[in-house]
């Protein structure tokens, strides 16, 4: 076991720091809070001028893809180090890092073809992809899915809808789980495709969430405007498109899920809360009163920080496992019940110690720290929901971690 | 960064958990609950054969001078079996010795220790029940070329068992807090030491000691006059992580237990373990002991790299203290009544866990010294970087 950073990991903190600090101008964070749509402002081009002049800048330094192979558009350096950039980044609202991208899916279950037209793409922030798994009526039963995909010569023909297909509307592809086979058990018929946003037979329609109106500040934990629900009508697609081979999407997919949820972004919107807490109550009075002071405070600010510490030995443990070939039985669930949670957990302790003020949203008089804590109040739990609900978690930690058995359960027709 | 177990450190803790499967059994947990020292000397000579006294001590004395970290993973089998040794007590002294005490103490005690030849421990809590320098009131006071103590000390480990005890005093009347202790290394055969056994949940060793005008030669003082504060605390921080350490293996040897009993319990036509009520806590089990092993083994790390700790062991022991709780606890609820019952074997590890939750600082007070570091002292704080806040470069 090993807990520390190589001095070169420490040199590379001290620099990208270096070059956050005197290219976060003023113009350039106003540009940002336009563009939030939570875990940061992404390197998706063309969406604001200083925002991709900043992504220019971080490409120069090779910052981006730090640890995809230099043949793909990437740096070939080690995870740890990539995590490094990505949380330095993260910090300041930067979402530089791959998680939640699909690009480690096509690292480890593309074709050399797709490989090269994706991943360099996918790193400098020409292609993004939307990510279109759950249905209406799927929610976290993933593999209930029923969007079709029917084999005609060379192609596939794709019918059916698609909810909180997140940044469907400014990406430029969607990275699509679709059911192939309907006569085989549930996991065994689902496959993935990859193809571009423009082609004709989608149609996207905005879901507003409840978290942004007024506008949630910079930093908020989740933080987007806007989901959508992505509708296929006769949609036809090269069979090159498929991502692995047919049927075998569920692997891929579960894989790929996996692997997207290593990395600083996850764990940072679960833990940024703690340390503005912490460095909030050092800072502030409210007339003669200290929260700093206050015993019942101190006592819930240390628990929540230990938590916190928690978060992050289980982020490095889902980075070592990669390091190690990435075989996760349990891990990668375990984080992600663990740190999900935790973050509730802080955003509801802080409006036990902010009181009224907590509910106070940007743009109110005497709103704390533009009303973030209010606007992280209402997308907290989102982190437990989305990319695999905790619950969920807690099953594939119970049989795929511990071998307990499956039991009863409601069925459902099988599609 | 890689906090996975190397090869190595995978194999020391094999190897100490194959022989206590072949060494320790629950019916030799359950003799010694009984037996008056507590321990049995041959298994305590084995643990020496393979290394275990003097495995973080220098190689001078006899020992390996292996980082704490693989003494960490020792204890976890140590409380996986709930192993009836005095290892604890023995290897907290003995690191101090070796860090703070003169060359001729060292010589003196540390290759009987490594030999197995000698039981130490170490006594700090009085009636004050916090593990903060302020509880600290017992006087030793200057006689010619020898100190004189006079005092109770509570809840002392194997006092029964041991051949020296350090002992935490007061040198500077009237001083507080981390200002005017000393420690000294007390015979345990000295003219004026008596001492009552206490009865605890865990049927462990631990006593009353009463020091009546105990005369300790001045050869005896740990470091220097007056300045034992530091060193009392870096023995009760490495102390607290070791337990930590001993608690988890404890912990997730009984968590195991309870999983493997869902499994094949059945009740209203399935296994208990497929209902999912079962299953989530059991998933809760696990991440807790896994966050708690990570709390620990970062502070045992931080120690071994001699950066500053205290705020790692306390992160440790106040998640372990609830989380180990919480786990014992929900393992004898899924156990039901057989959980209960003296001649079911879980109760040697929910005893256990639980008294050793209650030992070397309470979630309260670990949380209040985090608490101090993050908020009163300066500078803004940062996860995963160092608390109190160091300026960086």
């Amino acid at each position: 076991m090993d807990f520390g950073y190589t001095p070169e990991q420490e040199a590379l903190r001290q620099e990208v720091r270096a070059f956050i600090k005197p290219n976060m101008t003023r113009e350039l964070l106003e540009e940002m809070e336009d563009l939030n749509e939570g875990f940061g402002v992404s390197r998706v081009r063309g969406r604001g001028p200083r925002v991709d002049e900043l992504f220019k800048k971080i490409a120069d330094r090779g910052w981006l893809g730090y640890s995809f192979p230099k043949e793909y558009g990437g740096q070939g350096k080690d995870r740890i180090s990539q995590y490094i950039v990505e949380e330095e980044f993260a910090r300041v609202g930067i979402a530089v890092g791959l998680a939640g991208s699909g690009a480690p899916a096509i690292l480890a279950a593309g074709t050399e073809e797709q490989k090269r037209e994706f991943l360099p793409k996918l790193i400098s922030g020409e292609y993004s992809f939307a990510l279109g798994f759950t249905e209406p009526q799927a929610g976290a039963d993933l593999a209930s899915l029923q969007c079709r995909a029917v084999r005609d010569g060379d192609y596939y023909v794709i019918n059916g809808q698609k909810m909180y297909t997140s940044a469907a509307h400014v990406s430029t592809h969607i990275y699509l789980m679709a059911r192939t086979n309907p006569d085989v058990p549930r996991h065994s018929g689902i496959s993935i495709f990859i193809f571009p946003m423009d082609v004709p037979g989608m149609t996207v329609r905005p879901l507003w969430t409840i978290q942004n109106e007024p506008r949630a500040p910079l930093g908020t934990t989740y933080g987007a405007a806007r989901t959508n629900e992505t509708f296929f009508d006769d949609v036809r697609v090269h069979k090159s498109a498929l991502l692995g081979k047919e049927n075998e999407g569920w692997g891929v997919g579960s894989m790929g899920l996996n692997l997207d949820r290593v990395g600083a972004a996850r764990y940072l919107i679960s833990v940024r809360r703690d340390e503005d807490i912490v460095n909030w109550v050092k800072a502030n009075k409210f007339d003669g009163y200290s929260p700093a002071n206050d015993p019942a405070i101190r006592d819930k600010i240390a628990e929540l920080w230990i938590e916190a510490q928690v978060c992050r030995l289980m982020t490095m443990r889902s980075m070592s496992i990669v390091e190690h070939g990435g075989n996760f039985t349990y891990e990668g669930s375990a984080e992600k019940v663990w740190a999900p949670e935790h973050g509730v957990r802080t955003s509801e302790a802080i409006t036990q110690m902010l009181g009224p003020y907590a509910q106070l949203l940007n743009g109110s008089p005497h709103a704390v720290e533009k009303g973030i804590f209010a606007h992280n109040l209402m997308g907290a739990f989102q982190s437990g929901i989305n990319h695999g609900s905790v619950q969920v978690m807690r099953d594939q930690i119970a049989r795929r971690g511990l071998g307990l058995p499956s039991g009863r359960r409601a069925q459902g027709p099988r599609q | 960064m890689d906090v996975l177990l190397t090869e190595e450190e995978k194999m020391v803790r094999d190897s100490a958990r194959e022989f206590f499967e072949a060494e320790c059994s629950t019916t030799l947990v359950r003799e010694m609950e009984i037996d008056p020292k507590g321990y049995p000397p041959a298994l305590w000579r084995k643990a020496a054969e393979l290394g275990w006294q003097g495995m973080a001590l220098p190689e001078k004395y006899g020992g390996q001078d292996l980082p704490l970290l693989y003494l960490g993973l020792i204890f976890e089998e140590v409380g996986r079996a709930v192993a009836p040794l005095p290892l604890h007590s023995t290897v907290v002294a003995a690191l101090t010795i070796a860090k703070d005490g003169t060359e001729a103490q060292r010589e003196a005690i540390l290759p009987a220790v490594v030999r197995g030849d000698a039981v130490l421990t170490w006594a700090f809590t009085e009636q004050d029940p916090r593990f903060l320098p302020d509880a600290v009131h017992m006087q030793a006071v200057a006689s010619g070329d020898h100190f004189v103590l006079n005092g109770t000390k509570l809840f002392v480990d194997n006092f029964v068992a041991a051949d020296q005890c350090l002992v935490a005093c007061r040198t500077a009347p009237g001083s507080k807090g981390d200002a005017g202790l000393s420690l000294f290394l007390v015979d345990t055969k000295s003219a004026g030491l008596s001492h009552t056994p206490l009865v605890t949940l865990a049927k462990d060793k631990q006593s009353e000691v009463v020091f009546e005008n105990v005369r300790v030669p001045r050869a005896n003082l740990i470091g220097e006059l007056n300045q034992g504060g530091p060193i009392v605390e870096r023995m009760l921080d490495r102390a607290t992580a070791l337990l930590c350490a001993q608690m988890l293996g404890a912990t997730r040897k009984d968590a195991e237990m309870a999983i493997e009993y869902a499994k094949y319990r059945v009740a209203f036509g399935q296994p208990i373990g497929a209902f999912q009520s079962i299953q989530h806590v059991c998933a809760d089990m696990i991440v807790w002991i896994d966050g708690g092993e990570m709390l620990t083994y970062e502070a045992l790390w931080k120690m071994d790299q001699g950066l500053p700790a205290s705020v790692e062991v306390s992160q440790a022991k106040a998640f372990c203290n609830e989380k180990c709780e919480a786990v014992v606890r929900f393992s004898q609820i899924i156990h039901g009544g057989i959980g209960f019952m003296m001649e079911f074997d879980l109760h040697l590890w929910f005893r256990r866990v639980s008294a050793w939750t209650m030992r070397l600082g309470t979630s309260y007070e670990h949380r209040a010294r985090v608490a101090h570091a993050l908020i009163d002292l300066p500078g803004r704080v940062v996860l995963g970087r160092p608390v109190p806040v160091v300026a960086e470069a």
